[in-house]
């Protein structure tokens, strides 16, 4: 990740207002930056949204395919993850530079993504054994401040919230081979069942405390984290650590606990705030991204 | 092993024919369940596997470890410090290096020569779990190659990999706070089951949709046992954040089981070489 | 022997106070002092101190430090600077070679204006240097600016040993030929090896 250099002094002030409640910017320990959301962006793409929050910008492209089933999951669909990380965004990430990160990111995404109580991939299906949808989540990071995770995944939920797939008229299959015809009317399509997809809620531990949505420069104070993905429901799919640091074990327990009830109420806003996109009708103006 | 992009893999449409056996159909909750309530080697569900650990085992290597959970056989060689490769800035910290692979043969499903995404964040997960516990700040711009394969696999492979990496690096004389015990566990329904096998682990990633969602998935905790400091959790599944909780206890609990083990080896690995030692200067 | 005290990294060992203090190979947290290796304990005791230390049983991996002499062997010679391979410090032989960089600046304390590297070292000889602090992040830097330090082993072109003759050059005991090198005055209990060998 883009590294800054802080010295002790910057690194303890920091320090002291996390433990008071109090960060740099007025907010308190589990408070969000403001966010910028926008789905339905692009032309090309099937589905598409792009977040901002402070200085990270991530833009999130769903393109949708047909393949043919894995063997050992016939009647599922695909879904695949990829990151990258443009050197636009740090010079660090250039060549090779950002590709630990973007795994990182793609991994987490893909375990937060793998229970079927997640993501049903039954849905995608279209003939078992034959064919089914596969999508391909592209996700660009357009510029780096802090907080990648929890960004990426937020922005992940909204393009595929707002994923449109063709509808299938007939599928058959004719002498062994699969016959697919898809409807006439472009506009006809199938949108996703997304009350159960997660998002994904880092907490950095500063000092005694965890915060979520650290700036870059919390990010430095910080030597380890906890990203959990929590489904609106409550119910967590996936944790993982990061950072080189350890935690004890309470420490660990009373993190998961806050994790899980910012995940609750980030659910439920973003959710709010897609359906508000919605009721603003196809004929809303788009403001695109980097503005 | 060196990556070699053109080496020919074989073909790659072949799928194991395990996937066309009945027994991959029979996945009704209550089967799952009760496969999963009696145990095929009639552990309690809070037992963990006979483990072997034998240490120096590769006389090439700095240090190395070789130990077995059950079925599950992890060999791990940890090699001299060496230079950071392809890094320019002066590191105040040295770096661990880990690679985690399974062994061709290990798995029901056969495994490339080159590390997998699976693979790849394994190997993540043990830098990780295994970071907190090496003084790192004694070897600034150096890194230490760690390599781990499982020759045998039949569950909780990443904990064992973690574990076998740990004592490597002690035999290999690395600065180290603490030595690193890592537990798996299995969650379905309200069943913990420690160290799981990989039908056990297989049986509780199932895809089944149901109305009602049913906890499920695998826990993963390495530990420093004697500062109660936990290195890494991975957890993959879908749960009750209550039962995380209770888990982080039954994991904590069965690693401070398992440390007085991998303690005991160590020492009679130190009594050993002492005793050659003492030999070779007669 | 059965009376060592055997430690494992991160076993606690005793209360770090006055009395005890931590040594090599341990920490000190929380009050407390602990092993960093797997090995034996070791107590010395000063005069009203004991210093806690912990041994290792293999030698923990060194690597060069600033003021350590090398030996290094010269791979590649142009005008401003010889790299090196370093394969000793002291009487240690390292089990992976490190990368060092001997500049036209560092070869001798005295003329460093004049020195011209083709006349001072060749591929393949062994050097003894001394490591100066870091400044890149990859090579250690090296300097011969002393009169023990320098070229302790050549070949003529005829592939023998060569017998230094001057401080600035060497002699190839078949051919008669000399070549110019920045020789090392080397204490005579190691030319006497050297003879030897």
């Amino acid at each position: 990740m883009a590294e800054i250099p802080l010295s002790l002094a910057e690194k303890t002030f920091i320090l002291h207002g996390i433990d008071a409640d109090f960060r740099n910017d007025g907010r308190s320990r589990t408070h969000y930056r403001c966010m910028e959301l926008e789905t339905k962006l692009m032309d090309q793409v099937h589905g598409s949204a792009r977040l901002r929050i402070g200085n990270t910008d991530v833009l999130v492209g769903v393109k949708v395919e047909i393949d043919t089933p894995y063997p050992d999951s016939p009647g599922d669909g695909k879904l695949e993850f990829f990151v990258d990380c443009s050197a636009n965004a740090t010079p660090s990430f250039e060549g090779r530079g950002g590709e630990n990160l973007a795994n990182e990111i793609s991994n987490v995404l893909a375990l937060a993504y793998q229970s079927p109580d997640a993501m049903d991939l039954t849905q995608l299906s279209i003939l078992p054994h034959k064919k089914c949808w596969k999508l391909f989540v592209d996700i660009l990071i357009l510029e780096c401040g802090g907080n990648l995770f929890d960004a990426v995944a937020i922005a992940v939920k909204a393009a595929l919230y707002s994923t449109e797939i063709p509808k299938v008229k007939c599928a058959t299959l004719d002498g062994g081979e699969a016959d697919i015809a898809l409807s006439d009317d472009t506009y006809e399509s199938v949108k996703l069942d997304t009350t159960n997809f997660p998002i994904l809620v880092s907490l950095y531990k500063i000092g005694d405390s965890c915060v979520v949505d650290p700036t870059s420069e919390e990010e430095m104070c910080s030597s380890a984290s906890i990203v959990i993905s929590v489904m609106p429901n409550g119910r967590i799919s996936s944790i993982v650590k990061m950072g080189y640091g350890s935690v004890h074990p309470t420490t660990l327990s009373k993190t998961l606990d806050m994790g899980t009830k910012v995940g609750i109420e980030l659910n439920n806003e973003i959710i709010s705030a897609l359906k508000r996109e919605d009721e603003l009708g196809l004929n809303r103006e788009i403001i695109g991204f980097l503005r | 092993m060196p990556n070699d992009s053109k080496r020919i893999n074989g073909p790659d449409a072949t799928v194991p024919y395990s996937i066309y056996t009945n027994l991959n159909s029979e996945s009704s909750e209550l089967l799952i369940k009760n496969q999963l309530q009696f145990r095929v080697d009639k552990r309690k569900h809070n037992e963990f596997r006979k483990m072997f650990i034998r240490i120096g085992v590769v006389s090439q290597a700095k240090g190395s470890a070789y130990v077995e959970m059950g079925q599950t056989r992890v060999i791990c060689s940890v090699f001299d410090p060496r230079e950071i490769p392809n890094k320019a800035q002066y590191s105040t910290q040295g770096e661990l290096f880990c690679e985690f692979k399974f062994a061709p043969f290990a798995s029901c499903k056969r495994k490339g020569h080159q590390q997998d995404a699976e693979e790849k964040e394994y190997s993540l997960i043990m830098q990780r779990a295994l970071e907190p516990a090496v003084c790192r700040h004694e070897f600034p711009n150096f890194q230490v190659d760690i390599y781990a394969l499982v020759l045998d696999n039949d569950g909780s492979a990443l904990s064992t990999a973690i574990m076998a990496a740990s004592l490597a690096l002690a035999n290999a004389s690395v600065p180290m706070f603490g030595i690193v015990t890592a537990v798996t566990v299995v969650i379905y329904d309200d069943l913990f089951i420690i160290d799981p096998t990989y039908k056990e682990e297989a049986l509780c990633l199932k895809t089944i949709k149901k109305l009602k969602p049913v906890n499920h998935g695998i826990i993963m905790q390495a530990m420093l046992s004697q500062h109660d400091q936990i290195s890494e959790f991975f957890l993959t599944g879908s749960m009750d954040i209550n039962f995380v909780n209770s888990s982080i206890d039954i994991l904590s609990k069965t690693s401070n089981e398992i440390y007085p083990v991998l303690q005991e080896a160590l020492r009679k690995s130190i009594l050993k070489m002492i005793k050659k030692k003492n030999q070779q200067e007669k | 022997m059965d009376g060592d005290l055997i430690c494992i990294p991160g076993q606690r060992l005793c209360i770090s106070d006055k009395v005890n203090v931590p040594g090599q190979g341990t920490y000190e947290k929380l009050g407390y002092i602990y092993a960093k290796f797997a090995g034996v304990v070791k107590v010395l005791k000063h005069d009203d101190t004991c210093s806690i230390s912990v041994h290792g049983m293999i030698d923990q991996s060194i690597v060069p430090a600033p003021g350590d002499i090398v030996t290094a062997m010269v791979t590649i010679v142009n005008q401003r600077f010889c790299k090196c391979t370093i394969k000793c410090i002291g009487d240690i032989v390292l089990s992976r070679p490190y990368r060092g960089i001997l500049r036209k600046e560092e070869v001798k304390a005295v003329g460093k204006d004049a020195t011209e590297m083709y006349k001072s070292f060749r591929p393949g000889d062994i050097i003894l240097a001394r490591v100066l602090p870091m400044t890149e992040a990859h090579t250690y830097q090296l300097s011969t600016a002393e009169n023990e330090l320098g070229v302790v082993i050549a070949h003529s072109e005829e592939g023998i040993a060569m017998v230094p003759v001057s401080w600035t050059e060497m002699q190839c005991p078949k051919t008669l030929i000399k070549e110019l090198r920045k020789v090392a005055k080397i204490v005579p209990e190691e030319v006497a090896l050297l003879d030897s060998a």
